[in-house]
């Protein structure tokens, strides 16, 4: 089974630390979702997982070996990392065959990739005049070239028409439904919450959370109360995230419901409501990705979710 | 299955699918033709064609080494940085993570192109020279030795010259960077260490070349030989190394 494992992964580029103590694992026969702002260290991430750059402690593995370690790494990983790693002079077709001659694949399954990511047609033309949908086209193509088990998908839909989100989507499902691992970034949350199973949030360089989306989408909590700003002090101290619903109730997130209402209690805060509250990844996405991940210790505000407290353990 | 054979097909692949190496052979071919005219309508101050009189003369106009020193090491250095330039270095090392695999394919490649462009220079030289050659009084005058000798001489510069420039481009990365880097390595550092050293005049490229060609004997031709070799391992291994330590970004 290919099991993509990172383990404390840190990775520095000067001062700045680009990945801090990242540890999560993704599984096969799912389609997890790599979220995180711009800068949040996921392609970096990528690169350590591919050996492309060197994390400074920790480790990242696929199947539990290092990606130098791979004997045959066209066959066991698809990668789809820069949208631009082309030579512009240089044609769809015969970049394929530049990979193809690299990796030992036939090259009867340069004219099948292109068939299936509907670049036939333009398959003697130079990169240079492709768009950025045409580009990421033949990234896949480059990627699902020798057929590997494993996908590292760096923002694949990015420049996709909707028929290639769609081709896209059933492509990445039907390689999760066979078993194969699927890891892929995207900044298009709509589609992660279409297609992702489980998702792992960085935010600066560092795990917000992990989890399967279904359960991650039901942590929410709303809470109706006369005190509305005291609690609010009150749970944001004790590290979760508070804001006001549609309907002036709090939605809190990052402690659960028992906690909230214990915290109340304890405060002699009298709640009026206290139910389990579902929230779009969107909404899910901009509280975690609004948590600073680099508390000082004096405060203790940390984003404290279950799913994160499991994969800060693993 | 990721193979030796198939990173250098590949890498050979990637020379010959862009208009590079037709560029340097425009050049090459500007060349020759300027070498021909210079045959058929240049004279020596007294206006006889006794620059071409000799053998010796007919083989030091011929001569390309240098030449193709040159030429390969812009070609070597633009074949390896335009891949920085264009991130195709990654799909390099991801199809052949084990990096010194991935670039001794890529050097064995560039290697193989210049020595191939220079061998063509060479040829399309002497071609020039001997179809201008009726038109002066003066008959082509290089035995078979003669020609074998600069053939081997030019075809090992152009392999020198694109080691040289691959070695310096893995280095940099930038293809501006390289290509300034040796033409300043090749064009400047040697006159300047030939003024300030005499005896360093012995040893630079030109020099060196024009040994291995049979034009002189300022040197022993094996001295020559391993100096200029050095020319294209140092920098290559240099590269090497500074290829497994960096990051690919």
């Amino acid at each position: 089974m290919h099991t993509l494992e990172f383990e404390n992964v840190t990775k520095s580029y000067g001062h700045e630390v680009v990945i801090d103590d990242l540890t999560f694992t993704v599984q096969p026969g799912r389609v997890t979702g790599f979220l995180g702002p711009n800068g949040a260290g996921k392609s970096t991430a990528m690169k350590v997982l591919l050996d492309l750059a060197s994390a400074d402690q920790g480790r990242a593995t696929i199947g539990g070996r290092r990606y130098r370690e791979t004997t045959d790494p066209a066959r066991s990983v698809g990668v789809v990392l820069e949208p631009n790693a082309f030579h512009p002079g240089r044609s769809g077709r015969n970049h394929l065959r530049v990979l193809a001659d690299g990796a030992g694949i036939d090259a009867a399954r340069i004219e099948e990739m292109l068939e299936s990511v509907g670049l036939t047609h333009a398959a003697d033309r130079h990169v240079g005049g492709y768009s950025l949908g045409m580009r990421q086209r033949l990234g896949l193509a480059a990627a699902l070239l020798g057929d590997p088990p494993v996908l590292v998908l760096d923002e694949p839909g990015n420049g996709l028409d909707p028929q290639g989100i769609r081709w896209l989507r059933d492509l990445l499902r039907e390689r999760a439904a066979a078993g194969g691992t699927v890891f892929m970034s995207s900044h298009i949350l709509a589609e992660v919450e279409h297609l992702a199973d489980e998702i792992v949030v960085l935010s600066h360089g560092r795990l917000v959370t992990t989890g399967t989306l279904a359960e991650l989408q039901q942590s929410g909590t709303s809470v109706r109360t006369a005190a509305a700003e005291p609690l609010t002090q009150l749970l944001t101290a004790a590290g979760a995230t508070v804001h006001s619903g549609a309907e002036g109730e709090l939605v809190v997130r990052g402690i659960g419901i028992a906690e909230v209402g214990d915290r109340a209690c304890a405060a002699g805060i009298a709640l009026h409501e206290l139910s389990p509250r579902a929230g779009s990844l969107e909404e899910l996405f901009l509280d975690w990705t609004s948590i600073d991940p680099h508390p000082d210790d004096t405060t203790g505000t940390t984003m404290t979710t279950e799913p994160e407290r499991q994969a800060r353990t693993l | 299955m990721t193979t030796r054979r198939g990173l250098v097909r590949g890498e050979i692949r990637k020379l010959t699918t862009t208009k590079l190496p037709w560029g340097f052979l425009a050049a090459i071919v500007v060349i020759a033709g300027l070498d021909a005219a210079i045959v058929a309508f240049a004279t020596d101050m007294d206006g006889s064609k006794a620059f071409v009189a000799t053998a010796a003369d007919q083989q030091s106009l011929m001569a390309f080494a240098s030449n193709a020193m040159i030429g390969a090491s812009l070609f070597g250095a633009i074949a390896v940085a335009r891949e920085y330039g264009h991130h195709t270095v990654v799909p390099m090392f991801l199809t052949s993570p084990d990096r010194t695999r991935a670039v001794l394919a890529q050097l064995a490649a560039v290697l193989m192109g210049g020595a191939l462009l220079a061998f063509l220079g060479q040829a399309l030289v002497v071609t020039g020279v001997a179809l201008a050659l009726p038109s002066t009084d003066h008959g082509f005058l290089l035995s078979g030795g003669d020609l074998v000798r600069l053939f081997a001489a030019t075809t090992f510069a152009g392999a020198i010259g694109a080691g040289f420039g691959a070695g310096l481009a893995a280095l940099i990365r930038n293809t501006g960077g390289a290509v300034t880097t040796a033409f300043l390595v090749l064009f400047v550092i040697p006159p300047l260490a030939a003024q300030m050293f005499s005896e360093a005049g012995s040893w630079i490229p030109n020099a060196l070349f024009a040994v291995i060609s049979g034009v002189s004997a300022d040197v022993s031709l094996w001295a020559a030989l391993l100096t200029v070799g050095a020319w294209a391992v140092v920098p290559a291994a240099a590269g090497l190394v500074a290829v497994q330590r960096r990051d690919v970004v």
